[in-house]
């Protein structure tokens, strides 16, 4: 730990119970732990995907892009997972911490939302012959992908930064809500996107080669997610210093 | 056009009846009956200002009946107005609606009039309930226009489901309105203000979007109530979580 020979400053105790004595080295080091680990995984799931993966036998090639796919998806709603649940933390307890938790994740959410977008299409022009159909999930995705967008112009359009800071945590909570329930109401109709191969009831069917190789992919996506993730939140916190710092009355 | 100063003055007069109602709350937690007393005395306050100036209902009513003609000429003639009557109306349903809600908070900011509203002893729960009673009642008089207007333009006929179609029509206003008012009171306090509103509201009214339109579309075709059932349950459903949420998220809009 660094000792803190800075003076108090009113500004910097508002911040959060830490204030300035956070040296977010410990994030930095959790960073990059996380980013070897995910780097290190994702060559592996790399090798796994081109030299050790059987090609899938009615949907040929193309269904190699599901290694980044699934894992995209996966990412995006552990992301958006975690903004609802920092932004209720943060109405509550008015941590500034869980706030630039929430806005990390939203921004790394949106960033494999975009992803996702983009990799299904590539399939499912293949795989459908259309780029796009307006499919629940599809949809939802894309739904999704748009709260996120709003989140952010919510964020920047608002009278002052701490207000940005309620007005994006409510608008996470009220999205959270809304996506199971758009995920629900939609399920009702006949879906076009396959179906899950892991997660069902009667157990996997799948390849073993291809299960070991989505499991490495969605382990690697994760640690990248996680390290990306305290990169980011140490400059949101620093971004709170500059900010608080120049509000300060000198 | 009503002009600024007297909107004020109107404001001022119509709060005059809220202290009445709120003192006797001033010191304990407010009971039901006068937590209910304070939704509808911030109900009223909005009711009796829009039905001075009738600036909402006129401007989202006309502006309903020009979506009603661009669809005629949008539409190609060889399909059946019929067949998606329903998507059209509820598409006009929300786009006149999110056109009202900017006012419904940007009024209380042009004259700093929600500054008293807070220091008023009522309950930011109240505050919003009673908000969101305003919208429902103003936005469901320019449903009443937009139905018929469609219904005559496009001949289309909801008789023998009347009651269902009002039940549908409440349920998705209520929902709709539970997200808008919380969303107008945020986009209020922004740079973008009302610009913002369809941006935030849109995605977030999928589902109520989804029920809303299949069963009005339903009820178009001659189907029994019966088969509009679920979709009345789920309009419900979806209406009571987002009033519950919106409520209860409220006061982290309006503190200072």
């Amino acid at each position: 730990m660094e000792t803190t020979t800075r003076p108090e400053s009113p500004a910097l105790a508002r911040l959060g119970p830490a204030g300035m004595d956070d040296s977010l080295a410990g994030t930095r080091r959790w960073a990059a732990g996380f980013g070897v680990v995910g780097m290190g995984l994702l060559l592996w799931g790399l090798w796994m995907v081109f030299f050790y993966a059987p090609t899938e036998a009615e949907m040929g090639i193309v269904q190699r892009i599901f290694y980044v796919h699934v894992p995209s998806a996966w990412t995006m709603f552990l992301a958006f997972g975690l903004v609802a649940l920092c932004s209720a933390g943060y109405l509550w307890l008015r941590d500034p911490k869980l706030d630039a938790i929430a806005v990390s994740a939203a921004e790394i959410g949106l960033l494999f939302a975009t992803l996702v977008l983009l990799t299904g299409p590539l399939w499912a022009r293949v795989a459908w012959g259309a780029w796009w159909v307006w499919e629940p999930r599809l949809t939802l995705t894309l739904l999704l992908w748009f709260m996120g967008v709003a989140y952010f112009m919510l964020r920047g359009a608002a009278e002052n930064p701490e207000r940005g800071r309620r007005f994006s945590a409510i608008l996470g909570i009220v999205a959270a809500v809304d996506i199971p329930l758009i995920h629900l109401s939609v399920q009702w109709w006949r879906s076009q996107h396959p179906k899950p191969v892991v997660m069902r009831p009667e157990g996997a069917q799948a390849d073993p080669a291809i299960l070991q190789t989505l499991f490495v992919c969605l382990f690697a996506f994760t640690f990248l997610f996680l390290s990306l993730l305290l990169i980011r939140y140490g400059m949101e916190r620093l971004q709170q210093r500059v900010h608080a710092l120049r509000a300060a009355p000198r | 056009m009503p002009r600024p100063g007297g909107l004020v003055t109107e404001m001022a007069v119509a709060e005059r009846a809220e202290p009445r109602v709120a003192d006797d709350t001033a010191s304990s937690e407010p009971a039901g009956a006068s937590f209910l007393a304070q939704v509808w005395a911030v109900a009223r306050k909005d009711l009796l200002l829009e039905a001075r100036s009738r600036e909402r209902v006129l401007s989202m009513g006309t502006f309903a009946v020009l979506v009603a003609v661009v669809f005629s000429f949008a539409v190609d003639p060889s399909i059946r107005a019929r067949s998606i009557a329903g998507a059209m109306i509820w598409v006009t349903v929300l786009f006149a609606g999110t056109l009202g809600l900017g006012r419904s908070f940007a009024l209380e900011k042009e004259a700093d009039a929600l500054t008293g509203v807070l220091l008023s002893p009522v309950d930011r729960g109240a505050l919003f309930l009673g908000k969101w009673l305003a919208n429902m009642a103003i936005v469901l008089a320019v449903e009443a226009l937009i139905f018929p207007v469609f219904a005559l333009f496009f001949t289309l006929s909801f008789q023998g489901s009347l009651p269902a179609l009002a039940a549908v029509v409440v349920l998705a206003t209520a929902g709709f309105m539970a997200l808008g008012t919380l969303f107008g009171a945020v986009a209020a306090h922004t740079r973008l203000g009302e610009t913002l509103i369809p941006i935030l509201l849109l995605p977030l009214l999928t589902p109520v979007v989804i029920f809303a339109c299949a069963a009005t579309q339903r009820l178009l075709v001659g189907r029994p109530v019966s088969d509009v059932v679920s979709q009345l349950k789920m309009l419900g459903a979806f209406a009571l979580i987002f009033l519950f949420v919106c409520t209860a998220l409220f006061g982290a809009v309006v503190e200072e």
